[in-house]
């Protein structure tokens, strides 16, 4: 086996090595490379700046703890630009298993910016259904959410003063991990109930939303760590996502080496056996 | 450097050898002021023209100006209010005619009130307020077979929520105001109620296309009775006999998965129908079938799928109810799950049919490791790099539909595939038109391609 | 009883299937109501069919248990943590957090459910890395114009990438929104023509094989 062959076959955990220390290098020694803002990105942004005070805002997190990397940071820069907007907040999640996590950002996030429960904005936690919930609420989103994730019954609560369902929302923007996710308030919520959408995803979903965004049926798209960092910048207090993109920059570098590593092996092998063949000839 | 060479162009502009103005192509402002003194006629014609052509191109600015100054505000014009067609009665809508002022320093506010009788205006709620350049019908989304006005005029469809309550027949006033600076001129009020209708005639369209790609899909299906139709190989298909020749020679199992989504999703349905079919050579092979599962309501369709394929197969006593189990409907935990499966298990033959999300890459990337071979069948289109990637053999998008066809060769499956080719072609053929239309209209300058165009758009 | 396996089904789903397709045009309160009703029934439908798969889950690990299968000892640890985080779950009133205080069940959710969450998620860069070392080699034109484009895509999108080529942030953005945005609507046109013909068989009994498979 020539050198080439045996490159081509290397043990994948050498490569799994590679990139863990891609990842952990730049997280303990950052360099902070300067970050371009996106249009899909700067779409959001500009939305929400656009809305005057007391608009509502829902935000819907729609994922678990697994893309918890990628989407908590968006949460955290969307719920701070809507708080000091002054806008009226409502969250919500339709991933059961991702409630406590969702509570656990919104309140953090209200607790830094100074926001009341119930007054400056409310959590409804998750109810069972996925998008069956965005047609109920469409419909009627005290029927939806008779009470908020606290207990306390969501009629009366003065952050949804006027607040009868989804018709009532001047934007709503789902972080999406999957299913249901953006897509699907698109399809059972801005469509039905004629609201502003914008959408937050993985960075590996990001590329299947483009149609969407590029029909106009979401009007921005926050995508993966690397949408955060922009939001983050854009609103100008710097995260976690900031901080990630240097390790980002690595790993994706680290890829690259090793694509164009496989292949110089891959044509080298294919040289030498086409050489050999030939000289069996 | 720059900033003297174009001082020494404007001074030099006498003594040059090159005629005036060559340079540019424009005569400089230097040579312009020479010739003021050489030529006074030519001078006085120039400043007249000029001053004409001032006159012309800045005169609606002169008029907006007199508009801001001087002349009254008139009011709207043939103010129109009238329940919105084709809603569930929650809207009512106000058009009224285009005014000559209409730019963007002034405004229109939209007014209402509840109940006929409105003895001032000038007290009714301001329910939206925007510049008067804005809100024309053509920028409505109504298609041309309901638009209730031409293009040119303007429109609001107002609607219950965000501070508006419309109630389903009640009576309303509406009208529509000019707003300049501090000067307000309001239209007379017209009344109307918001009553729900059965019907959406705005997508009409959609339910035209649906019946047509019905019909086209019929006629297929009673021309693929009638004759044989070719069907293109799907290399992916033919080697699920090929899996499942490999399981039975190495004696291991074949793992198969329905993929995330429940049996309300057709991709999952395109999964179960391949089951069976799976199932049916699994059992005529004698082979384990091992069928992990995030459904419970998927899982119990498919042990009746297994079952009834094992009877076919002539071997009901192979069958086992646990071939098909439930694990989570927890995406990463099932992941883990199967990943765990594959590895202690080392199925010979990995099946991903249906829809996946991230899990695709782990699950498929561990099946690879134990040397499995692996075929894909799915329409998650942000999925299909990493299966074709690591899978042997991949189905792509309707691929995954098309694979019963392929599989049963029966006429109703092999005619509705070619239905869907001829509706593929239809749209094709569209998007070609439009393109070339489109093209044109740039090309050309032209407006004609644009009410194609529009057609286009309303019809789709 | 043949009708109640056969007929029976395929005519809730020719009424079903047509009634909700002509839901679609009405835009009436009544059919909106309708359609909110279905929605409930679906989800108390879903509520009962999780009692279905958990118990297909205890069934099978049970026997595995019995047998004394290679790695019983997994499945009694599916069985602790499962009727564990149940138990807590009850205790703690389904809550994470009550007044700002983690209950044992947010306990279980934070310090097992998240990292663990979070692992399996993190796994897939590794593995994507390995599968592209694996497989993304400049085999054909093809492939090698993918690689190209991949390359591009995968440096325009970190900040690294746009500060050697900077070039390569824009050009990212239009292969983004170009080129994969209409392959990916040339495919979902595919796959929504597939969907909408498998519908119509679904609907008129054409396709009846998810019904447990096999021709009348």
């Amino acid at each position: 086996m020539t050198f080439a062959e045996r490159m081509l076959k290397i043990d994948r955990r050498i490569i799994f090595l590679v990139i863990g220390l891609c990842t952990l290098i730049p997280l303990l020694y950052p360099v902070g490379l300067p970050i371009k803002i996106s249009p899909e990105v700067r779409g959001v942004y500009d939305h929400i700046e656009s809305l005057p005070e007391g608009s509502v805002f829902l935000l819907s997190l729609d994922f678990d703890p697994a893309s918890k990397p990628e989407l908590m940071p968006q949460s955290i820069s969307l719920l701070r630009h809507a708080f000091r907007k002054k806008l009226r907040v409502i969250a919500l999640t339709l991933w059961v298993s991702g409630t406590g996590m969702a509570d656990q950002v919104v309140t953090q996030v209200a607790r830094e910016m100074g926001k009341e429960s119930g007054k400056d904005y409310v959590f409804l936690g998750w109810s069972p259904g996925g998008t069956a919930v965005i047609i109920n609420m469409g419909q009627d989103l005290y029927g939806a959410f008779p009470a908020d994730y606290n207990g306390k019954p969501t009629k009366g609560l003065s952050v949804l003063q006027g607040v009868a369902s989804l018709r009532d929302v001047n934007y709503a923007v789902s972080l999406g991990a999957g299913n249901p996710g953006v897509e699907a308030w698109y399809v059972f919520g801005k469509d039905k109930y004629k609201f502003e959408l914008g959408g937050g995803c993985t960075g590996v979903m990001a590329p299947g939303l483009y149609p969407l965004l590029r029909s106009g049926q979401i009007n921005g798209l926050i995508g993966g760590l690397r949408g955060a960092a922009e939001y983050e910048i854009l609103i100008d207090q710097k995260g976690k996502a900031v901080a990630g993109m240097d390790a980002q920059s690595a790993t994706h570098l680290a890829i690259i080496v090793l694509v164009v590593l496989c292949n110089l092996f891959y044509f080298a092998s294919r040289n030498i056996a086409r050489r050999q063949s030939q000289s069996g000839a | 450097m720059l900033k003297t060479s174009a001082s020494f162009v404007l001074g030099s502009s006498k003594s040059s050898t090159y005629p005036r103005g060559y340079a540019s192509g424009f005569d400089s402002p230097a040579a312009l002021l020479n010739r003021r003194f050489e030529h006074p006629a030519l001078w006085k014609a120039l400043m007249l023209l000029l001053m004409t052509v001032l006159s012309q191109s800045w005169s609606p600015v002169f008029a907006q100006t007199d508009i801001q100054t001087k002349t009254p505000l008139a009011p709207p014009q043939d103010v129109r209010v009238f329940d919105t067609p084709s809603d569930g009665g929650d809207s009512l809508t106000v058009i009224w005619a285009p005014a000559p002022y209409d730019s963007a320093a002034v405004r229109y506010q939209v007014l209402l009130s509840e109940g006929t009788s409105v003895a001032d205006p000038a007290t009714m709620k301001v329910v939206a307020e925007f510049p008067a350049n804005q809100r024309y019908v053509r920028e409505s989304k109504w298609p041309w077979w309901t638009r209730p006005a031409t293009g040119d005029q303007h429109q609001y469809t107002l609607r219950s929520g965000r501070g508006v309550e419309l109630k389903s027949g009640t009576l309303y006033s509406i009208t529509v105001a000019t707003v300049l600076n501090d000067e307000r001129s309001i239209a007379a009020p017209g009344q109307a109620a918001p009553e729900p209708n059965w019907i959406n005639w705005n997508q009409m369209n959609n339910l035209l296309l649906a019946l047509l790609f019905g019909g086209i899909v019929f006629y297929a299906i009673g021309t693929a009775r009638k004759r044989e139709i070719f069907l293109r190989r799907i290399p992916g298909l033919d080697a699920v006999d090929e899996a499942i020749g490999r399981a039975t020679e190495l004696g291991k199992p074949i793992l198969y998965m329905t993929g995330a989504h429940d049996m309300s999703d057709p991709s999952t349905i395109a999964a179960a129908v391949i089951l069976g079919r799976v199932a049916k050579r699994a059992a005529a092979y004698e082979t384990d079938l091992l069928v992990p599962h995030r459904e419970p309501i998927t899982m119990a369709v498919c042990q009746e799928i297994t079952k009834q394929a094992y009877l076919e197969a002539g071997k009901p006593d192979l069958y086992k109810d646990d071939s098909n189990f439930f694990i989570t409907s927890d995406q990463f935990s099932y992941t883990a799950a199967v990943d765990g499966i594959m590895l202690r298990k080392k199925p010979a033959a990995n099946f991903f049919m249906g829809h996946y999300f991230a899990e695709a890459l782990l699950l498929t990337e561990t099946g690879a490791s134990t040397g499995a071979i692996q075929i894909a069948g799915t329409d998650s289109d942000h999925q299909l790099p990493f299966f074709v990637t690591t899978c042997d053999y991949t189905l792509i998008g309707e691929e995954l539909y098309a694979a019963s066809a392929y599989l049963s060769r029966e006429p109703v499956q092999v005619g509705t595939l070619r239905g869907q080719d001829i509706g593929k072609a239809l749209i094709l053929g569209v998007l070609g038109i439009g393109t070339i239309l489109a093209t044109l209209g740039i090309l050309f300058d032209a407006q004609w391609p644009k009410l194609f165009l529009d057609f286009f758009r309303d019809v789709k | 009883m043949i009708f109640l396996r056969r007929q029976g089904p395929l005519l809730v789903t020719l009424i079903t299937g047509l009634v909700f397709a002509a839901q679609y045009y009405v835009p009436h309160p009544a059919s909106e109501q309708m359609l909110t009703s279905v929605t409930k029934w679906l989800q108390i439908i879903g509520g009962f069919a999780l009692v279905l798969g958990v118990s297909s889950l205890f069934h099978v690990h049970a026997a595995k248990i019995r047998r004394k299968e290679a790695g019983w000892g997994y499945s009694f640890v599916l069985y602790v943590g499962m009727l564990g985080t149940i138990a807590l779950g009850f205790w703690s009133n389904g809550k994470e957090a009550i007044d700002g205080t983690m209950t044992a069940f947010g306990w279980i959710y934070n310090y097992m459910m998240v990292p663990l969450q979070g692992t399996m998620f993190a796994i897939l860069a590794f593995f994507i890395a390995s599968a592209a070392y694996r497989s993304f080699r400049a085999r054909s034109r093809e492939a090698a114009v993918l690689l190209i484009a991949a390359v591009i895509v995968m440096m325009g999108r970190v900040p690294l990438g746009e500060y050697l080529i900077p070039i390569s942030g824009d050009l990212s953005q239009w292969i983004l929104n170009v080129l994969n945005a209409s392959v990916r609507r040339a495919i979902l046109i595919g796959v929504s023509l597939g969907t909408v013909a498998l519908s119509i068989k679904i609907i008129f009994g054409m396709e009846r094989s998810y019904l447990g498979g096999g021709k009348e």
